[in-house]
């Protein structure tokens, strides 16, 4: 049988509570009747016992101390007040390359701030999710104007592209300077031979 | 699908642009050899990066010969055998050729594609027991794309490319020889497929808006069901930008790699081969042309 918390997409040792979530979110995805007639019905049938299957083994397996329901309870209790604690942990998860762990923790959280929302852009990024990424960066940016680290993030996008493209531009066409990369590069040329007591021009 | 990820011709140095031609030829002696004569119709240039992308991480001397060439009986063609990166490419050349047919089965349902893919999964049953895992693997994700794009619900074009890019970063990275770089390689191979995949996409969206065939550009964006050319002016930057991220990446990616070989030709395939053909498909170019090369 397939790894059942890789068929859920949930790490080893994930609570009760998170097994449910993955498994309702999948099974949205691929409930076979919202194929219709579809002859890809009974491929979603299959992917719903595979499912089912791995749902039923984890629940039945997983070491649900009590310790684990009362600190799953206490998290809940607590997050309105650590919410800055939670983000810095989140940013030591990625940090660390722990993308799935930053991405559970972000989507466990109810208020969707500017942090947040920037939080969600770094994890999408390191994903490979760009479109996502850039939309909630946006979104940060909007939130919270004067945000430098935001702000940065959103024009490193159009930056790395740039710097990408103008090697192909330039080693592609390879067009002589232009006249205005010329006369500016003269003046400066001058201006800084008459700052030290010469001239150029 | 299969074609997209080109050199640039015209920036390649002729050493670089016969290195190219003795890969292409090579894969596909590497698949007749390996599975048949037949097979060999599904010779693409996508598979021969991959050999080349492979190949270039190890020291070992390539295998040059002369030789005839079944397509072009003219003039000899310089070759290059025994080389187990092109092997493992032949492979997934194969896989990738049998469920792409699958697919144009399921959605065309033409003759050809029917009797090509009866045809082709003969071969498939040659696959040496060690690659087995690769092909489960892969069965395994094309199995999740056909659900996502035949599912009523829509998701964003990044969980859309999302199987199919790991199914390249899979093929990239899983190559027995290179098994230090697999980290490096699987992003590479996972920003490549997503490329491929919404390029793909952008290129087939006039056909499919009028066929009314699934698009995940215009299941996602075309909220107000605009027409084509409405819509392309509205998306266009859009498709621009996610393609260039990934272009980029993949390049990033290619610099972080030791590569022992073919630097040249490599840098150009992932510095100027992506965006070129992004020019040609955005119909920027002034070039239409899509002779092989």
């Amino acid at each position: 049988m397939t790894n059942p918390y890789e068929v859920l997409g949930v790490k080893e040792g994930s609570s009760k509570e998170e097994i449910k979530k993955a498994y309702r979110n999948l099974a949205k995805k691929y409930h076979p009747d919202q194929y219709g007639t579809n002859p890809l019905k009974d491929l979603a049938e299959e992917k719903m016992r595979e499912l089912n299957e791995a749902y039923d083994y984890l629940m039945k397996n997983s070491s649900e101390t009590y310790n684990n329901y009362s600190s799953s309870t206490n998290n809940n209790y607590n997050y309105k007040n650590n919410s800055s604690t939670d983000f810095n942990s989140i940013r030591m998860d990625i940090q660390q390359g722990n993308i799935n762990s930053a991405e559970m923790k972000l989507k466990q959280m109810k208020i969707r701030n500017a942090e947040w929302n920037y939080l969600m852009g770094v994890v999408f990024i390191r994903k490979g999710w760009y479109d996502s990424a850039q939309n909630y960066i946006q979104m940060a940016c909007n939130l919270d104007p004067s945000n430098g680290e935001y702000r940065n993030a959103l024009n490193q996008f159009g930056t790395r592209n740039n710097t990408y493209r103008q090697a192909y531009r330039t080693g592609n066409y390879r067009r002589d300077p232009d006249m205005c990369n010329l006369c500016i590069n003269l003046w400066c040329l001058d201006t800084f031979c008459e700052c030290m007591g010469g001239d150029c021009i | 699908m299969f074609g997209y990820v080109i050199p640039c011709k015209m920036e390649l140095k002729v050493k670089d642009y016969e290195k190219f031609k003795a890969y292409y030829c090579g894969l596909c002696v590497s698949i007749k050899k390996n599975f048949g004569n037949i097979p060999r119709l599904t010779l693409n240039y996508d598979m021969t990066f991959l050999a080349i992308l492979i190949d270039s991480l190890s020291d070992n001397r390539s295998k040059f010969i002369k030789s005839t060439c079944i397509a072009h009986a003219v003039k000899k063609r310089v070759i290059i055998i025994d080389n187990e990166a092109l092997d493992y490419a032949a492979f997934c050349n194969i896989l990738l050729s049998y469920y792409k047919l699958l697919d144009d089965k399921n959605d065309d349902k033409n003759f050809k594609s029917i009797l090509f893919s009866k045809v082709i999964s003969i071969f498939t049953k040659k696959i040496p027991k060690d690659l087995e895992e690769i092909k489960q693997l892969i069965e395994s994700k094309l199995k999740d794309l056909s659900l996502l794009e035949a599912s009523k619900n829509t998701v964003s074009i990044d969980e859309y490319a999302h199987p199919f890019a790991e199914l390249t970063g899979i093929i990239m990275s899983h190559y027995p020889k290179t098994m230090q770089y697999k980290n490096q390689l699987y992003w590479l191979g996972y920003n490549l497929g997503k490329w491929i995949y919404i390029i793909d996409a952008w290129d087939d969206l006039e056909k499919d808006m009028k066929e009314n065939k699934f698009n995940p550009i215009n299941k996602f964006y075309n909220t107000s069901n605009k027409n084509y050319l409405d819509f392309k002016l509205e998306i266009e930057d859009r498709i621009d930008f996610i393609l260039t991220t990934c272009a980029e990446q993949c390049f990033t990616s290619l610099n972080k790699l030791q590569i022992k070989k073919n630097d040249e030709l490599l840098y150009n395939i992932l510095q100027f081969g992506l965006m070129e053909k992004m020019d040609i498909v955005f119909k920027r170019s002034e070039l239409d042309y899509d002779k092989p090369l």
